[in-house]
């Protein structure tokens, strides 16, 4: 028995611009229930990958599948099965949310009948009731963004394709589309682009780091099996000193008081601040080092030389 | 409802929300009424002469082609002011990628846009029209030829219409579009004054000219290469404008 097509399936896709690769040979694939993460630095081909996922902008080469079906051989499936917020919501600033998000889910395919049930769902979800009768122009850019995603899940469609969506929110509107979208990804297959690691970390599954056009890396955003701890000390240290530590599998020193310590897989962070202490370091301070994503983007952001994707 | 008349409605609805078609439509009815009743008043003092004139020309005439006639030249700088934003401000609002990613064809996509549009140019040409129509309570008219008139500046409207759409297509700006269309539509107005001139009224640019199509309409003549031809231009115009929307899909904005 073959399994399901997945929800999302980038095959080879490539997309030229004016003549020049924008993006390359790209290879993803997505199910329902995932938030995928798409992290670069500006002009690395984010948005312009998130368009062609969207049915925005046929690919040059390769192809976008949605549940196994070419995107750009029917094209009509963007209308129901896909919902984009582009960088910019795409906002009609003379309407109220209401008016607005009615005629999203007439566009999008909804049934004149469950038009008032998809757009009252859609507002409760992004949490849009007291600025509903408000026109749009006059939301502040946290509202206008919310807006925007509801416009993107109105018809409850399988893919839900954000671009920057927490692009000039304060950190409260972030934190709040972050639990949103992380509760979107529960039910729909989501990709998400942003160059602001905490995003990816707080509310993504899965990341794919662009670098001028080209997948560099794609895996789990939590995969790592050792735990990385950043560790304060008062004694001058050296790292033969901290593998005699059973549980330590590698410790490099970041300045003359601390070092960024590996722990084997499974190992108990109590067990080694024990440890630490029995062996008289003289523990300052003991934290969550960042993340690994961190260090694989700036090493990718910081290269110019094309390497495999991971 | 088909997503071409989705998209006409929603852009009905926009219009009616935007004080600037509210503002335009009172402005060009407050001037075809003052136009109207200064053709009547004209007509009152030249009627008794005319009564004793063999053949002499009515009110359908004096007062209401000569009406319509002055609204098909209104509607040169008017049209494109209706559809300037049709595009070029969605482009600059950044709100295009809502209508492109979302599903609805590109043919669709305009067509929608030119449902709205014209719909609203025809609402204005309608309610022109009832000015030289509401005469009918006092005296008779012909009203074969008001109609016909009226049909010719319905498609009159929709070739500008359809000119002012592929203008807004190609502009990043509504005021550049705006400009364009009325360029354009106006080149196409008195592109055979020239010919003209010279006594030349049956060349080749002579066809080209809108209103060698549009004048029979007035004198109560409806020709199907008339028609055809005002058909042709917003068809042309449309097919353009789709051209071009295929290559926005693939630009930066």
């Amino acid at each position: 028995m073959t399994s399901p097509a997945p929800t999302l399936a980038l095959s080879q896709a490539g997309r030229r611009l004016a003549g020049r690769a924008v993006v390359r040979d790209l290879d993803l694939e997505l199910a329902r229930g995932e938030v995928l993460g798409l992290l670069g630095v500006n002009g690395a081909g984010k948005t312009t990958t998130l368009r062609m996922i969207a049915g925005v902008l046929a690919p040059t080469s390769g192809s976008v599948r949605l549940g196994g079906e070419d995107l750009y051989e029917h094209p009509e499936l963007a209308r129901r099965r896909i919902g984009y917020l582009p960088e910019t919501p795409p906002l009609h600033v003379e309407l109220d949310a209401e008016e607005y998000l009615r005629f999203c889910a007439r566009l999008h395919g909804v049934a004149r009948g469950a038009v008032a049930a998809a757009v009252a769902r859609a507002i409760e979800r992004c949490e849009l009731g007291e600025m509903r009768r408000r026109p749009l122009g006059t939301l502040s850019k946290g509202y206008r963004q919310r807006v925007g995603v509801a416009q993107a899940i109105v018809h409850e469609p399988e893919l839900i394709v954000l671009d920057e969506p927490a692009s000039g929110l304060d950190p409260v509107q972030a934190l709040r589309l972050r639990e949103l979208v992380r509760g979107l990804g529960r039910e729909h297959a989501v990709v998400l682009s942003t160059h602001v690691l905490p995003d990816v970390s707080a509310c993504c599954d899965r990341v794919a780091i662009l670098h001028r056009g080209e997948l560099r890396h794609a895996g789990e955003v939590h995969a790592s099996a050792t735990t990385s701890l950043r560790v304060g000390v008062a004694r001058a240290l050296r790292a033969d000193d901290w593998r005699a530590l059973p549980m330590v599998v590698a410790a490099e020193p970041l300045d003359l008081g601390h070092w960024r310590v590996e722990l084997a897989p499974g190992s108990a962070i109590d067990a080694f601040a024990a440890a630490v202490v029995a062996h008289g370091f003289g523990l300052t301070a003991l934290g969550a080092d960042a993340l690994p994503l961190e260090s694989t983007f700036l090493a990718i952001a910081a290269s110019d030389a094309p390497a495999a994707a991971a | 409802m088909n997503a071409t008349l989705l998209i006409a409605a929603h852009e009905w609805r926009r219009l009616r929300a935007q004080p600037f078609a509210w503002t335009l439509a009172a402005v060009v009815l407050a001037f075809m009424a003052w136009q109207f009743l200064l053709a009547l008043q004209a007509f009152v003092d030249l009627a008794p002469k005319l009564g004793g004139l063999k053949d002499a020309p009515g009110v359908t005439d004096l007062v209401a082609i000569p009406l319509l006639r002055s609204l098909s030249n209104l509607l040169l700088p008017l049209v494109p002011l209706v559809t300037m934003r049709a595009f070029a401000g969605e482009r600059r609002a950044a709100t295009l990628p809502l209508l492109l990613a979302s599903g609805v064809g590109n043919l669709r996509i305009v067509l929608g846009k030119f449902v709205g549009a014209f719909g609203y140019v025809l609402v204005l040409v309608a309610l022109v029209a009832v000015m030289p129509l509401a005469l009918a309570a006092g005296t008779t008219l012909d009203l074969g030829k008001i109609a016909a008139a009226l049909l010719g500046l319905a498609l009159f409207a929709a070739a500008l219409t359809g000119i002012g759409l592929v203008c807004s297509a190609w502009a990043s700006q509504p005021a550049l579009a705006a400009a364009a269309a009325f360029a354009l539509s106006a080149l196409l107005a008195v592109v055979d004054a020239g010919a003209r001139l010279q006594g030349v009224s049956n060349s080749g640019i002579n066809y080209l000219a809108l209103p060698t199509h549009l004048e029979p309409f007035f004198r109560g003549i409806v020709a199907s290469v008339d028609i055809v031809y005002f058909v042709l231009v917003a068809a042309v115009a449309l097919a353009l404008a789709t051209r071009r929307l295929d290559t926005l899909r693939g630009s930066a904005d």
